[in-house]
């Protein structure tokens, strides 16, 4: 992956959604470790967390290793706090590789919970026990999500309308394969054969 | 505000009986947006019927405001109930204005103050360009803002919507589901059904009904998160 250096290309696979994340703020804009953890803080709030700024530096630390970022020239071996960090072209391109690999992890995730689901058809009652509770969760998931219509016009709300708008149409397709699911595992419970699709 | 409580209903179909409502019950209170999606046949516009007074339950209890609709202790509709339909009735060639007026003035009210209400009702509505239109003018979401103008001349406690956004443009159905929002923050129950389950986002609670069974977190669950919202947090 990548054209790094062959210490680089060596490493496992970074798996932090924490350190992906960093990356994704620096190539947003070079900034200083500190600026960083602010601005995570403020972008990811509600779904990463830091556990504390030296975080930030581990993780940035994690990110130089592996060549995704550097030191700005000018800042090189200043105070820690006063180093600022860019984007290699390398860190580009993997965190390219990276969001776009996080399409078939989606589609990992929601198999195994259909698999998960699968594996309790013997008891059909059970499943749409679980079943109901994993749609009151996308029910209550829909309801705290913000309204594409009231976020912030412009590209300040760029991310909160893009947000809104990708819970809205992903969350209502879960919602829409729980009432399919259901029917079908209700008619497994009755030892009727399911219908092929639920009624439109 | 309104209260539904094991509420079931039933439908011959040919020779099968067909439950639609079954042991239904539901909560909705002042200033709080719940909005339902089923799937087509779900018995979404017989809950809506129902909640608005317009049908009455085969059995359990409907109380609005701590009066008895299924019994047919207070008619509610237009009483404190306002029910929102898709398309506007009467004269296609109607000026707009006259339309949402005809509810004060079949109700008494002055011409003079039937407008100047309907004006309000119409700007609330965020409908007040749409005032020397003609009914058979109005687009889809124009219509829609029309009907709820004339439901709101009415000001209603409760209103009630059959898959408001249905027809609607994209653009336009945020704007419409942030006009739900605003009117519940004013303190207006608000309950509407959606067509696609997508339609539910935006309301402080989401159902589905399926089966005859209305499924999601009940009022308490979420009161926390409404007590919020209508702050402003």
């Amino acid at each position: 992956m990548g054209a790094g250096s062959g210490r680089a290309q060596a490493l496992p696979a970074m798996h932090s959604p924490v350190n992906w994340a960093l990356l994704g703020l620096v190539i947003e804009r070079p900034s200083y470790a500190y600026e960083l953890a602010h601005r995570f803080e403020r972008t990811y709030e509600g779904a990463l967390s830091l556990s504390s700024v030296s975080h930030v530096y581990t993780a940035l630390a994690t990110l130089r290793e592996r060549e995704l970022v550097e030191e700005v020239p000018g800042t090189q071996g200043a105070l820690r706090s006063r180093r600022r960090y860019q984007a290699t072209t390398e860190g580009l391109l993997e965190h390219e590789q990276w969001l776009v690999g996080q399409v078939s992890e989606e589609r990992r995730r929601q198999r195994l919970l259909v698999t998960q689901l699968g594996a309790l058809a013997r008891t059909p009652e059970r499943a749409i026990e679980v079943l109901d509770a994993y749609e009151r969760a996308c029910l209550a998931e829909l309801a705290s999500a913000p309204a594409a219509g009231e976020a912030t016009p412009g590209t300040t709300g760029l991310v909160a309308r893009l947000s809104a708008e990708e819970t809205r149409l992903s969350v209502a397709a879960k919602i829409a394969w729980a009432q399919y699911a259901r029917v079908q595992l209700r008619s497994l419970a009755d030892g009727k054969s399911a219908a092929p699709a639920a009624d439109g | 505000m309104l209260e539904l409580e094991n509420v079931s209903k039933r439908y011959r179909d040919g020779q099968r009986e067909r439950i639609v409502l079954n042991d239904v019950s539901l909560e909705i209170g002042a200033g709080e947006l719940v909005a339902v999606w089923g799937t087509r046949r779900s018995g979404r516009t017989t809950l809506l019927r129902i909640a608005a007074g317009i049908e009455a339950p085969d059995s359990g209890s409907v109380r609005f405001q701590g009066h008895d609709l299924a019994g047919g202790e207070q008619r509610s509709l237009g009483e404190g109930i306002g029910f929102v339909r898709k398309r506007l009735r009467g004269n296609e060639e109607q000026d707009v204005l006259e339309q949402v007026a005809a509810p004060l003035l079949a109700r008494g009210v002055s011409v003079e103050r039937a407008r100047e209400l309907a004006r309000e009702a119409l700007s609330r509505a965020g409908a007040q360009e749409c005032l020397t239109s003609r009914v058979s003018e109005l687009g889809s979401g124009e219509t829609l803002r029309v009907a709820l103008a004339r439901t709101l001349c009415l000001s209603p406690a409760l209103l009630v919507l059959d898959e408001p956004v249905a027809t609607v443009e994209l653009g336009e159905r945020d704007e419409i589901l942030a006009l739900l929002r605003t009117l519940a923050r004013d303190g207006v129950a608000v309950l509407f059904s959606a067509g696609e389950p997508s339609e539910l986002a935006g309301a402080q609670r989401a159902l589905t009904l399926g089966e005859g069974e209305l499924r999601g977190p009940r009022a308490q669950e979420l009161a926390p998160v409404v007590a919020l919202r209508r702050r402003g947090v």
